[in-house]
């Protein structure tokens, strides 16, 4: 006879079910867990050997044997002590066969039987409901979490005494605590930094409602101390609150990097990351011996990733960031697994404009500034859409009493652009940004179209460039509650990118001097 | 070439022996103007001081230096460096040299010589004002300076200024807006690319008043060069205007220079609380005019203000067909953007415009080629 019960192992953010065997029998003394596993099983055998002691069942001079299934997952962590010590507890007849039928344990134990929480609960809470299990135990501490996926019902234990007394039938299962997944009380974002707070800046107030309205990438450019990071740590309080399934996916990543909060619930504010330029690719990305945990790109999907200081960023982690922006997914290869985390964010750079910061007295010439700008690789350039110049604060601005516009107002307007979108695209468009460039096209009007061909045919414009302005339009129009996009919006969105050019265009050195000879 | 034709071709009128020797001093990099006032002092005390004198003086002093002054085969390839640029040589005295600078002979800073690729050679001979200012203006300042060329263009006046980027481009551009005549005083000598990449403007200038510079040609930029030059900025005008400059400006030394040599000095008042404008109040604490209104200046030289009554400035009107296509929103904005960058919000504050409405504009006209995109905002092509 083998004692059998479920738990859940996390490769990545996929959740797989695990069988644990047990079985005891008379032969040399020993605690063995056996299915594809480190050093680290020889700790989970003595955690539940101490833990099954403070329940009174001791095993002197037996052979205990472990199996996870399957054994060619690959497995880590502690989260799978609470269904050992249940499954040497069903092995040895202390409780039934019929108590743990349909039922899925996740916990790690103290030496004194207690139950704590372990990360992953979320997504694994979330697969179970297709596995045909309607009960989950888990640590007190998971069990809201376990409680957002809405799938089985939720049996939180605090002991492993208690969870005896439970299937035992001695004591009935406390309820969970309810997750605190209302969507009507959570829209309302958590207070954040508001617009409000910004003075003048006009350019850079529109580009981050464009942005925000067309999930379009933004690069900042201003001096130190102007108020780049004030203005991208804004931009999450004007995009719209994530929908039901966005927030579980955030949640879900969140869950298995272990950064779930205390108390839990479903944050519908749309998160944002800004990595630090030091930071090592790994970190960025996702990495880790054995299995991947996410990165700061993946704990920023569905949100903002922020880097600050663009051009101090290594070249290889700028340019590996381009395959994923265009996929919304990254896929991180280790040892042990190749895992998928998901990564579909809005990019927000922020860059000083010239190599001396570009202060009121920046004295670098034209060339220096050129040099310092093309180390903005082309490609990336070209995924990027918006540039505004964030202008230092002058006297008046910080003196006048006129407060900006707040967060409230322009999420409003980036929230109706964004209704209008959804009805022209349907579902499967998110938003204007990755709207396909075909169906882009069919809305604008010739002659808009024509403007920016010419801007094309000048060598102002690269093809990928064409494509992204005609979006950035498409939003500049939604924004206008206008049907079609015309020619100021193709020419606003082509000023936006102005700021994204590496070098003096082609077109103004051969047009320029004959145009300005004529002119004068 | 003999010696002949090329003095006779580089200082058309003038001893062509005269003319080889100045040319030997100008060739010597040592020979630079404090030296030349130096050979000046030493002459001060006679009853007049002689060009030859002073020409002999520096002779002497070449002899007893162990790097003497050039060879008669350096100065031949001198002077056809000079010729190739188009540069022709004034000489202090001699055919050619502005008069302005004549009165400075010689204790006021004048130079001994002068090189200067101008239309047949000569410097525009009408009123001259200096317009002068910091290499980063505000856009207001820019602005003024445009305004400033435009207007005393229009009415025939000569704008001087030094091709700096700034406030004198911004003057320059004014003028040659309006199809006037402006003259700059470069701090290199002909055939450099300074500032780099403002050719089109420099080759603009040459051929609408004239490029002046007193070093060898392929001399190239030191910062020397540009508080030398400054006295013949200030030399080559009847009235110096200072738009705006910070503390210990350039503009500010140009400004004291003209008041040395008895010119007039105006300066713009800005804001007491912007540090681009501390210079022009500074001069005007210390008594020069303050420009209250653009036609001020026009008073001082002496040229009827044709527009009067109104107040400033009008807007431009270069007339070519390319700004006649622009939109009403490009065509305002083009009055605004100058020679020095100006971000898009900036714009929106000047013009009390909406910032997409700028966007727009700026587009229209970046893609028509009449204005350059730069990483700080757009500016003049």
């Amino acid at each position: 006879m083998v004692g059998r019960v479920r738990t859940m192992a996390v490769v990545g953010l996929q959740a797989v079910a695990v069988t644990v065997e047990a079985h005891v029998a008379g032969g040399l003394p020993g605690f063995s867990v056996i299915g594809s596993w480190g050093p680290a099983a020889g700790q989970a055998a003595d955690r539940v050997r101490t833990a099954l002691a403070t329940v009174g069942v001791a095993m002197p001079g037996r052979k205990v044997l472990i199996s996870l299934a399957p054994a060619d997952l690959p497995k880590a962590g502690a989260r799978f002590d609470l269904a050992m010590a249940a499954a040497i507890l069903l092995e040895l007849g202390v409780v039934e066969q019929a108590a743990l039928d349909g039922v899925a344990l996740l916990g790690e134990l103290a030496l004194d039987g207690e139950v704590r929480p372990v990360p992953g609960v979320l997504p694994s809470a979330a697969a179970l409901s297709a596995t045909g299990v309607h009960r989950l135990a888990v640590a007190d501490a998971n069990a809201a979490e376990a409680a957002l996926a809405g799938g089985p019902e939720v049996v939180p234990v605090r002991h492993l005494a208690e969870l005896l007394a439970v299937l035992r039938k001695e004591q009935a299962p406390r309820p969970a605590p309810a997750g605190d997944n209302d969507v009507a009380a959570a829209t309302v974002p958590a207070a954040g930094p508001d617009l409000a707070d910004v003075r003048g800046q006009a350019e850079a107030r529109r580009a981050l409602e464009v942005a925000a309205a067309g999930g379009h990438h933004l690069l900042l450019l201003g001096p130190p101390g102007c108020g780049k990071s004030m203005l991208a740590r804004r931009l999450p309080g004007i995009l719209p609150p994530l929908t039901d399934d966005q927030a579980l996916e955030v949640a879900g990543v969140r869950s298995v990097a272990g950064l779930l909060g205390d108390p839990v619930r479903l944050e519908r504010r749309p998160p944002l990351c800004s990595p630090h330029h030091t930071m090592s690719a790994a970190a960025l990305f996702g990495g880790g011996t054995g299995v991947a945990r996410p990165g700061q790109l993946s704990l920023a999907h569905h949100g903002v990733l922020f880097l600050d200081e663009l051009f101090e960023w290594p070249r290889g982690v700028i340019e590996a960031l381009r395959q994923p922006l265009e996929d919304g997914v990254i896929c991180v290869a280790r040892s042990r697994a190749t895992v998928t985390y998901p990564a579909r964010v809005q990019l927000v750079c922020a860059a000083n404009p010239c190599p001396c910061g570009g202060g009121d007295r920046c004295s670098c010439s034209d060339d220096a500034v050129w040099a310092y700008r093309s180390r903005l690789s082309g490609p990336l350039a070209d995924r990027l859409d918006l540039a505004p110049a964030v202008e230092p604060l002058s006297a008046g601005d910080l003196l006048s009493a006129q407060a900006g516009e707040s967060s409230a107002a322009v999420a409003a307007r980036v929230a109706s652009a964004r209704a209008v979108a959804r009805d022209r695209w349907g579902q499967a468009v998110t938003c204007n940004a990755v709207a396909p460039a075909r169906l882009v096209r069919q809305s604008v009007r010739p002659a808009a179209l024509r403007t920016l061909a010419n801007a094309v045919e000048a060598g102002a414009l690269t093809g990928r460039g064409y494509d992204r302005a005609l979006r950035v339009a498409r939003t500049c129009a939604d924004l206008e509650g206008s049907q079609m996009v015309g020619t100021d919006h193709v020419l606003e969105a082509y000023a936006h990118r102005l700021g994204l050019r590496q070098q003096p265009t082609a077109a103004a050195s051969a047009v320029g001097p004959a145009v300005a000879v004529a002119q004068w | 070439m003999t010696t002949a034709d090329w003095a006779g071709e580089l200082s058309a009128g003038a001893d062509p022996d005269l003319v080889e020797r100045v040319l030997r001093l100008a060739a010597a990099p040592w020979v630079h103007p404090e030296r030349l006032r130096g050979a000046v002092e030493a002459n001060l005390d006679r009853p007049c001081v002689r060009v030859e004198d002073v020409i002999a003086g520096l002779e002497a002093a070449g002899d007893a230096r162990s790097r003497p002054l050039p060879r008669r085969a350096q100065v031949r390839e001198v002077a056809l460096a000079l010729l190739r640029h188009g540069a022709r040589m004034a000489i202090v005295g001699q055919p050619g040299y502005p008069r302005r600078l004549a009165d400075a002979w010689p204790e006021l800073g004048a130079p001994l010589w002068l090189f200067l690729r101008a239309p047949e050679a000569r410097l525009p001979a009408a009123a001259a004002v200096a317009v002068v200012g910091t290499r980063h203006p505000t856009v207001d300042g820019a602005q003024t300076a445009v305004a400033l060329g435009r207007l005393l263009a229009r009415h025939g006046v000569t704008v001087v200024s030094g091709m700096a980027r700034g406030i004198d481009q911004a003057a320059h551009r004014g003028a040659l807006q309006a199809g006037g005549a402006t003259v700059a005083v470069l701090g290199t000598g002909f055939g450099v690319d300074y500032p780099a990449g403002d050719e089109t403007v420099r080759e603009a200038v040459a051929a609408a008043g004239g490029l002046v510079s007193e070093l060898p040609p392929g001399c190239g930029p030191k910062p020397q060069h540009f508080i030398w030059r400054n006295r013949l900025i200030s030399g080559l005008a009847d009235v110096t205007v200072v738009v705006q400059g910070r503390v210990r400006s350039g503009a500010l030394h140009t400004a004291r220079l003209a008041a040395a040599q008895g010119r007039e000095v105006m300066a713009v008042p800005g804001s007491v609380n912007d540090p681009a404008s501390r210079a022009p109040l500074d001069l005007i604490r210390d008594g020069a005019t303050p420009l209250t209104r653009l036609s001020d200046v026009l008073d001082i030289v002496g040229v009827v203000d044709a527009q009067r009554g109104g107040m400033q400035d009008g807007p431009a009107t270069p007339g070519n067909t390319l700004t006649a296509r622009l939109s009403a929103d490009a065509s305002d904005l083009l009055t605004l953007i100058g020679a020095v960058p100006a971000a898009p919000g900036a714009l929106a504050r000047a013009a009390q415009r909406p910032v997409t409405t700028i966007l727009a504009a700026v587009a229209e006209l970046e893609t028509a080629g009449l204005v350059r995109a730069t990483p700080r905002g757009p500016v003049l092509a």
